[in-house]
């Protein structure tokens, strides 16, 4: 229980620090509405034409435009401050975390969690308030869809944030990652489905895009709220994602150890 | 003087290219990076053939315009998005007592080369795009072409200046550089004729983004037809890069003038 209540006070901290940035509040609802607004204008754009809109059938105008809404309200809770690890690693502080009594994965963890619960309450939820008087679109109605979407969106977050662990634990090898980040970032934005459903690629890329972790960040969770996906589908991805927390995890413990040795071989 | 300045670009130069794998590396990071962007709008093109009328090509052509401006644009002005860095630490202090232009000295020892992942992205789209959507080239308009970019380069330079300008009264000014420097210019990547009436409004003559690729666009696609305002606007980038560059200055000197350091 004690071990949990230290976990808590990383949460409840890092939440606290980001309510110190107050203008940055104002701004990040700005920025959140700049996309939805740029985002649902293309896609009636694009449904406005018979042509297209029959090319695009998996979706109609009402669909895709709640796709668009909460996939990017998704994407916009979803935050780590991907600096914090690399910050520790470039000036030494590491070391300090190395010699405390608790585990520096679910430490980082629960931070981001706090920073990402904050803006889910602070920018997610007036946005979602907001959408739904402007773009006259619904929340679902049934209490199933929420049981089946929290689960999907934790682990969706988590795959998100264990990316993100990854490429932070690479400083300890690297001088200078930001290239890595940069990179993940591309992918993630073409991949993730926060910019368009992934039904939308051509059918060759399926294959690809299924064997990346992207996919399963903010594209499932989004399907499954706007009720997109079938019953089973929507077990056999929530599977999918559990496997890719595993896999990922397990990649990060491997690097995470030898990281560990090469501070000590360092001499820190 | 100018010997000053171009020992300062060359200190910048060398200190980016001092890891050669690094600066290769971060090269190629911004090309996945951009690749991201655009494959979104390749995606959306494959499925649905055609956004508002604009075809692949038209659609290249317009992202092409943008990403290369935006190169020559990060080239020079790159050091403004750190600039409450700069003031926050007090470093803008020492740069005020040196008998050198300010701006100038912020620029010249920000500038960032690896804005050739820009410059090839750019290149390869303007291409492709004018290839693809049969744009034939004449004398003419390639200089009205470099003459637009110019053009553009003054839009998105001046309103990097008038950000930083802000952070002389605010100090902070990060989340501004986050809305106006990056995310605004996602309305750019698509035609912006999608949007309704009132941001077309905005993004004409509030916040000048359209000037930057649509309109020029529109001259060398021929689609002035899709204008909301009178067509003459096709030919105005550069006029509103000279006005927004000029409004830029002022302001940047008027702020300079009422500075007061942080004292850190």
């Amino acid at each position: 229980m004690d071990i949990l209540k230290t976990y808590l006070k990383f949460i409840s901290k890092s939440f606290q620090k980001e309510f110190a940035y107050r203008i940055e509040f104002f701004m990040g609802i700005l920025n959140g509405l700049l996309f939805i607004f740029i985002f649902t204008s293309l896609w009636k754009a694009i449904y406005s034409s018979p042509v297209s809109a029959s090319l695009g059938s998996a979706f109609n105008v009402h669909t895709i435009i709640s796709y668009a809404v909460f996939a990017m309200i998704l994407k916009i809770s979803f935050t780590m401050d991907d600096e914090l690890t690399i910050q520790r690693v470039r000036t030494g502080d590491i070391a300090m975390f190395l010699i405390k009594p608790f585990n520096y994965f679910l430490m980082n963890l629960s931070e981001c969690i706090g920073q990402s619960l904050f803006h889910f309450f602070v920018r997610g939820i007036p946005l979602i308030v907001l959408s739904i008087t402007i773009f006259n679109i619904n929340l679902p109605a049934d209490k199933e869809t929420y049981l089946l979407f929290i689960p999907s969106a934790i682990l969706g977050y988590t795959i998100f944030f264990i990316v993100n662990f990854i490429i932070g634990l690479l400083s300890f090898w690297f001088i200078e990652v930001f290239s890595f980040q940069l990179m993940k970032y591309g992918m993630f934005v073409l991949f993730s489905g926060g910019m368009l459903p992934i039904d939308f690629f051509p059918d060759a890329m399926q294959p690809l895009i299924s064997f990346l972790p992207f996919k399963y960040t903010l594209y499932v969770p989004t399907s499954i709220f706007i009720n997109h996906f079938s019953r089973d589908l929507i077990f056999s991805q929530i599977l999918m994602q559990l496997v890719w927390v595993i896999s990922l995890y397990l990649i990060s413990i491997i690097m995470w150890k030898a990281a560990e040795k090469k501070l000590v071989i360092q001499g820190g | 003087m100018t010997n000053v300045y171009i020992k300062l670009i060359l200190a910048a130069v060398k200190s980016k290219m001092e890891y050669k794998f690094t600066f290769g590396f971060l090269v190629f990071a911004i090309l996945v990076f951009y690749m991201g962007q655009l494959g979104v709008i390749l995606v959306i093109m494959s499925k649905f053939k055609a956004i508002n009328g604009w075809t692949l090509g038209e659609m290249a052509f317009l992202y092409g315009l943008l990403v290369f401006s935006q190169g020559i644009t990060f080239l020079v002005f790159n050091a403004l998005n750190h600039f409450e860095r700069l003031i926050i630490q007090g470093e803008f202090d020492r740069i005020l007592i040196r008998p050198l232009n300010p701006l100038m000295q912020v620029l010249c020892s920000g500038l960032e080369v690896s804005s050739l992942a820009h410059f090839i992205i750019g290149v390869t789209a303007i291409i492709f795009g004018s290839k693809s959507a049969g744009l034939e080239w004449s004398f003419g308009k390639l200089i009205f072409l470099a003459i637009a970019i110019g053009g553009a380069v003054l839009i998105l330079g001046g309103i990097r200046i008038i950000i930083s300008a802000v952070a002389f009264w605010t100090i902070r000014n990060r989340a501004l550089v986050h809305i106006f420097v990056y995310s605004s210019k996602e309305f750019i990547l698509y035609p912006v004729s999608i949007y309704n009436p009132w941001v077309q409004w905005f993004l004409t003559f509030i916040f000048p983004l359209a000037f930057v690729n649509f309109y020029p666009a529109g001259y060398f696609l021929q689609k002035s037809g899709q204008f909301m305002f009178h067509p003459v606007l096709q030919f105005m980038t550069p006029v509103v890069g000279f006005i927004i560059f000029t409004l830029s200055l002022l302001l940047w000197y008027y702020g300079i003038n009422r500075y007061q350091s942080t004292g850190s």
